[in-house]
């Protein structure tokens, strides 16, 4: 069997709700394996993009195929074995814990009595020490960070053995610190386990540093896909976003300031960590 | 692993439910106006009358009351605990989608209309009311499509708004009718155990019996349903067919139960909460022992009903609402936090 190189095809695709168009003749490719970040400024289409790759919404016109299959052919039960899903903050309305949530992404596998297998116990065990959540296995969803709850979440995508993910703003909510440990944990599951990711994310920054391509949606139906570092550029944000930028340089990596009507400038001052200056600015106590 | 819920556990769990079940049916059937004994009921019938009054006391008046009870009960719970588990809603309980009203205006339909036949060792109410119950479910789910497809909340308005409009109607019935209807409609609105003949007690006690099983086998479904129809689709849960079972099915049970003892409240609201709060929200543990937990509820409830006011006795309704209400805030006050439950 030729190997397929693209998992993901999307051939114009065409979305709308009632009258409000909100994707128009999309076509794209993923490769397995890769790492893509969908951007775009908000009503671009980016969930409901994520929304038709899982089948929760269907397309008006064009088709995708996953796995080189029309993803109409795929039962809900396969489709899951191809694509897990991480959305936005749900919140179960009762306390399951820690364990029994990402244990929940093998009920298509559990026995006949409905009781989780040796092997569901295994995988979810990985799941959770892959994503350092196992120190909290027991402890209730809802008593949880709001870092610690999108890792337990990406433990059940995880957990679910797809070799597609789709996360939808996977750091929106997220302190920088665990916005960081998001995506080393994603680039680790590509790099080591070689998923194929996909992250709806308002932070390019983060997608310049760690996506090998970008899908940018602009709202008026046009897009760009590409290497990250082809497609993001200050010309392009503009258009897209329709905010000016500013570029700076991080060793290899590109990095994107907005700059709104109040900015104070556009250059950038390297600041050393050590400087005396620095330190002044803080308020050392006595 | 130690948290996780094992088919060794559950089996543990529910054997003990059982037997702490049967214990309370045995205690509750020596409880009443008549005191009657073992020794008596296995004892010679009575040389005169030939009848022994003890046994005919304990087979015909008090066992088949304690089965009802123990039917009713079951089905509630477990009733409640999918309405709970589908709406995403904890307020939700067997009679939030107008099952209630829908059985009220049945039996308030039947009480007016004078008919006097029975099907099955049912009386008109009784039937009157199980199809009312199933119509206005039908009805309730039908408009509740049209509002807004998967989402639950055109269910739940539609749920509300059939419940008013059936209340006034029940509520303009009951102003026309005579008083001694009225009394009548009123006693089966506030839920009323009576002594049933055995064919109904078995009637009741299979489609109870198969309504759990049923619902016990899609628990795992109904598991990963909590987080949203969009989720449990994309851990590959068949989210429409789960949907379409649950709900049928509890409101199959809610009528089979509202038509053998009218409506009694609390019941499908306190007990899923109570065990929940006990044993954590696993449906797979949830109905098993929701519905022993509830025919353990409803049993001591009845019995309670039965001898307060003896010789009068009290509408069944009455007490599970005067004992559910202090009970289930106690569990409330004492777990809420360490389960995490209103989930921040």
């Amino acid at each position: 069997m030729v190997r397929q190189m693209s998992i993901i095809e999307a051939n114009k695709l065409s979305f709308a709700y009632r009258e409000a168009e909100a994707l128009r003749d999309l076509s794209f490719e993923v490769s397995r394996g890769s790492f893509l970040a969908i951007a775009g400024p908000n009503g671009a289409g980016k969930t409901t993009l994520l929304n038709l790759l899982c089948k929760t919404l269907k397309p008006k016109s064009g088709s995708i195929k996953i796995d080189a299959v029309p993803i109409e052919s795929y039962s809900t039960k396969a489709l899951a074995a191809k694509v897990a899903v991480v959305r936005q903050e749900v919140l179960p309305v009762f306390g399951f814990s820690v364990i029994e949530t990402v244990l929940m992404a093998r009920t298509s596998h559990y026995n006949q009595l409905g009781f989780e297998t040796e092997l569901d116990k295994k995988i979810a065990n990985e799941a959770l020490e892959a994503t350092d959540t196992a120190q909290f296995a027991l402890r209730a969803l809802g008593s949880l960070s709001g870092g610690e709850r999108q890792r337990v979440f990406i433990a059940r995508a995880i957990a679910q053995n797809a070799p597609i993910l789709l996360l939808d703003e996977p750091t929106s909510f997220l302190d920088l610190k665990h916005q960081v440990g998001i995506y080393d944990l994603l680039k680790t599951a590509q790099l080591e386990k070689g998923k194929t990711i996909l992250a709806v994310t308002h932070d390019i920054n983060l997608a310049a540093q760690y996506c090998d391509e970008i899908l940018l949606l602009g709202a008026d139906g046009n897009y760009h896909i590409g290497e990250t570092k082809d497609v993001l550029s200050p010309e392009q944000i503009k258009k897209v976003f329709g905010v000016k930028t500013f570029v700076g340089r991080l060793g290899q990596e590109k990095i994107f300031i907005p700059l709104g009507k109040f900015a104070k400038g556009s250059r950038l001052t390297v600041v050393e960590p050590d400087s005396n200056k620095q330190k002044n600015l803080w308020h050392m106590p006595p | 692993m130690e948290g996780l819920l094992t088919p060794k556990k559950l089996i543990i769990r529910f054997v003990s439910a059982l037997i702490i079940l049967a214990a309370v049916m045995f205690i509750c059937s020596f409880v009443g106006t008549e005191s009657i004994s073992l020794k008596r009921i296995f004892g010679p019938a009575d040389l005169q009358t030939a009848v022994n009054p003890d046994y005919e006391i304990f087979v015909h008046v008090r066992l088949p009351r304690i089965i009802l009870a123990a039917i009713v009960g079951a089905a509630l719970a477990c009733s409640g605990v999918v309405f709970q588990a589908l709406l995403r809603n904890p307020l939700a309980d067997p009679y939030i989608l107008g099952i209630s009203s829908g059985a009220g205006l049945g039996a308030i339909i039947a009480v007016l209309s004078g008919l006097s036949w029975t099907l099955l060792g049912r009386s008109p109410i009784a039937v009157f009311a199980f199809a009312g119950a199933l119509g206005t479910v039908w009805l309730v789910w039908f408009i509740g499509s049209l509002a807004q497809k998967p989402g639950t909340i055109g269910l739940l308005l539609a749920g509300v708004v059939v419940n008013a409009f059936f209340s006034a109607l029940i509520m303009f019935l009951i102003s026309v009718a005579k008083s001694q209807q009225v009394h009548a409609t009123i006693f089966w609105l506030m839920g009323n155990m009576a002594e049933e003949d055995f064919l109904v007690l078995w009637l009741g006690a299979g489609c109870v019996t198969a309504g759990i099983l049923t619902l016990f086998y899609i628990s795992p479904q109904l598991n990963a349903l909590c987080f949203g129809g969009d989720d449990a689709r994309s851990m590959g849960v068949n989210v429409a067919a789960t949907r379409t079972i649950a709900f049928a099915v509890a409101a199959f049970i809610t009528a089979v139960a509202v038509s053998l003892s009218g409506l009694i409240g609390f019941v499908g609201l306190v007990i899923p909460h109570g065990v929940r709060l006990a044993l954590g929200p696993d449906h797979r543990q949830l109905l098993p022992i929701g519905a022993v937990v509830g025919a353990i509820f409803l049993i001591i409830a009845d019995t309670l009903a039965r001898v307060v006011v003896a010789p009068a006795q009290l509408p069944v309704g009455v007490v599970t609402a005067i004992v559910g209400g202090p009970i289930f805030l106690i569990l409330l006050i004492k777990h809420c936090r360490k389960v995490g439950w209103s989930g921040k």
